[in-house]
């Protein structure tokens, strides 16, 4: 029994790495910079592809494509939103005008990403094999790659979190967040910081794609389910709570990691339930106000 | 220092400021009095850059400044500290101090900086650790205040500091803004308090309608009957 419940622990907390690395994501690009990103999956999907074909076509290690798949999403993300949404951001009356209007933008987005993704890498499914190998320990086994996603999505999460709360840029993201015209009057250049959130979110989505597709399977539509994820996590942790988001996808993962034990196929199911009860009974979220 | 002339301010299609002109010399404290919805928020938000104007010149150290955004005009040595506070909630008393020094040629030197702001503010370096959520109401003006001290400026512009606040605490920030202009900092103060605003600024305007209707030396405002009138209530 002890067993059973560690081996799905464990299984949760591989599955939540991931989850909460695209959280965090989304919450620069929503709590910080507005932008409810609907094509924040598609970034992961790039990221996902990229490194399938540089392993594929030029045997790229996997793990040497989260340094190239990172700065390029970044820049990705970084341009995006410096010439689209920065004149939404301009031309809207009011702040919930923006976010109505970047979502659309995003939805705009989500489309062109996705098609282009369909006419180069065409609609099948693909994978590839990479440190698949089995490692033992308390009594389980399990596959090196998993192991190394959470490792990564681990230590990816922690570096940023010191980023936020020791670097000056980190400290001006964090008060954007909070105040966003008061940070201004501090001095701080309020276009350039949102654009460097929406290009950390791109990354982080980039970097989670990069490491699912060491251990899942990857296609061109694969992007939207891993936005949902990432908006349940963001409301279960509190919107705008960067913590928040990466404790909320450990969560998830761990509830996700549990339904499949008992039901496989259902926890896209139970996701949304969670979600739902989490809106009636807690809508702030654990870490919110 | 400053020279603010002839500007128009428009919200949207509404004109909010019309043909503002006043001047605020080195190390003077003026007051700008006006009642609820005259545009005084509207002109210190115009001056710091937070809104631009339609027409006008704002003249900053010889500088233009009315295209200006607002983090830019920061770093020429304005400092707006704005109405109701706007500390950083969940941050620190620190941190919040920490951001006043944002631009990169005070940050290198924000930890000398904060110890003289700490000098001004004692209690501040007692609660430097805890959130500025958690603070009282005076102390969060005192954080106010020592966030935008923090850019050393030349000219503070501090937008109603005692709301909210009990007459000693009020006491309290007054004594200080009269302590920092004989540091030799600008002081241009909207306060909701005439009586004593005016006791203490070298000279003020008064605004009406998006207007400046009045203007001169504090004292001889005080004297007059429209003033004691309108805003003093005797």
């Amino acid at each position: 029994m002890i067993v059973r419940v560690l081996d799905i622990g464990i299984a949760g907390l591989l599955l939540g790495g991931i989850y909460a690395l695209i959280a965090v994501g989304l919450t620069l690009q929503y709590g910080v910079a507005r932008v409810l990103n609907i094509a924040h999956g598609e970034f992961i999907m790039i990221g996902a592809f990229i490194t399938w074909s540089l392993y594929i076509i030029f045997g790229i290690n996997p793990l040497l494509s989260l340094a190239i798949c990172g700065p390029a999403i970044f820049t990705i993300g970084f341009l995006l939103y410096r010439t689209l949404f920065r004149r939404l951001r301009i031309s809207s009356a009011s702040p919930a005008a923006f976010e109505g209007s970047s979502m659309l933008a995003c939805f705009g987005l989500l489309f062109i990403i996705q098609n282009l993704a369909i006419l180069i890498w065409g609609a099948d499914i693909k994978g590839y094999s990479y440190l698949a190998f089995p490692i033992r320990f308390w009594g389980q086994t399990f596959a090196a790659n998993r192991l190394i996603t959470l490792g990564f999505a681990l230590a990816i999460g922690l570096i940023f979190y010191f980023f936020l709360t020791w670097s000056r840029l980190g400290k001006a993201i964090r008060a954007a967040a909070q105040d966003a015209a008061a940070a201004e009057l501090m001095g701080i250049n309020i276009d350039q910081v949102l654009a460097l959130c929406f290009g950390f979110g791109a990354l982080m989505a980039g970097l989670g794609g990069t490491l699912l597709s060491m251990s899942y399977k990857i296609q061109p539509t694969m992007g939207l389910e891993y936005t949902v994820i990432a908006l349940i996590v963001i409301v279960l942790g509190g919107l705008g709570s960067i913590p928040g988001s990466f404790i909320g996808g450990l969560l998830l993962g761990l509830v996700g990691s549990i339904v499949t034990y008992i039901q496989p196929g259902l926890s896209l199911v139970a996701y949304y339930l969670l979600f739902m009860l989490l809106l009636l009974a807690k809508p702030t979220g654990i870490l919110g106000k | 220092m400053l020279q603010v002339s002839d500007i128009d301010t428009y919200y949207g299609n509404i004109q909010a400021l019309w043909g503002v002109s006043l001047r605020i010399d080195e190390a003077e404290i003026v007051a700008l009095v006006g009642a609820n919805g005259a545009g005084k928020t509207t002109l210190l938000n115009t001056v710091s850059g937070l809104l631009h104007p339609a027409s006008g010149r704002i003249e900053f150290c010889g500088k233009r400044i009315d295209g200006m955004a607002a983090y830019a005009i920061v770093q020429l040595g304005m400092s707006h500290i704005p109405e109701g506070r706007r500390l950083f909630p969940d941050m620190s008393t620190r941190e919040n101090l920490q951001l006043g020094a944002y631009p990169r040629r005070l940050w290198k030197h924000k930890e000398k900086t904060l110890e003289e702001v700490y000098k001004i503010f004692p209690i501040l370096k007692e609660k430097e650790s805890q959130l500025a959520r958690t603070l009282s109401g005076g102390e969060q003006q005192m954080v106010a205040i020592g966030r935008g001290l923090m850019s050393m400026p030349r000219l503070c512009i501090i937008d109603e500091p005692s709301s909210g606040l009990a007459p000693v605490v009020v006491d309290e920030i007054f004594q200080i803004i009269l302590r920092l202009r004989n540091e030799d900092i600008g002081i241009f103060l909207v306060e909701q308090n005439v009586q004593q605003t005016l006791e203490i600024a070298d000279r003020a305007y008064v605004l009406e309608n998006g207007r400046i209707t009045l203007g001169g030396e504090s004292k001889e405002l005080l004297q007059q009957e429209v003033i004691r009138k309108a805003y003093l209530g005797l």
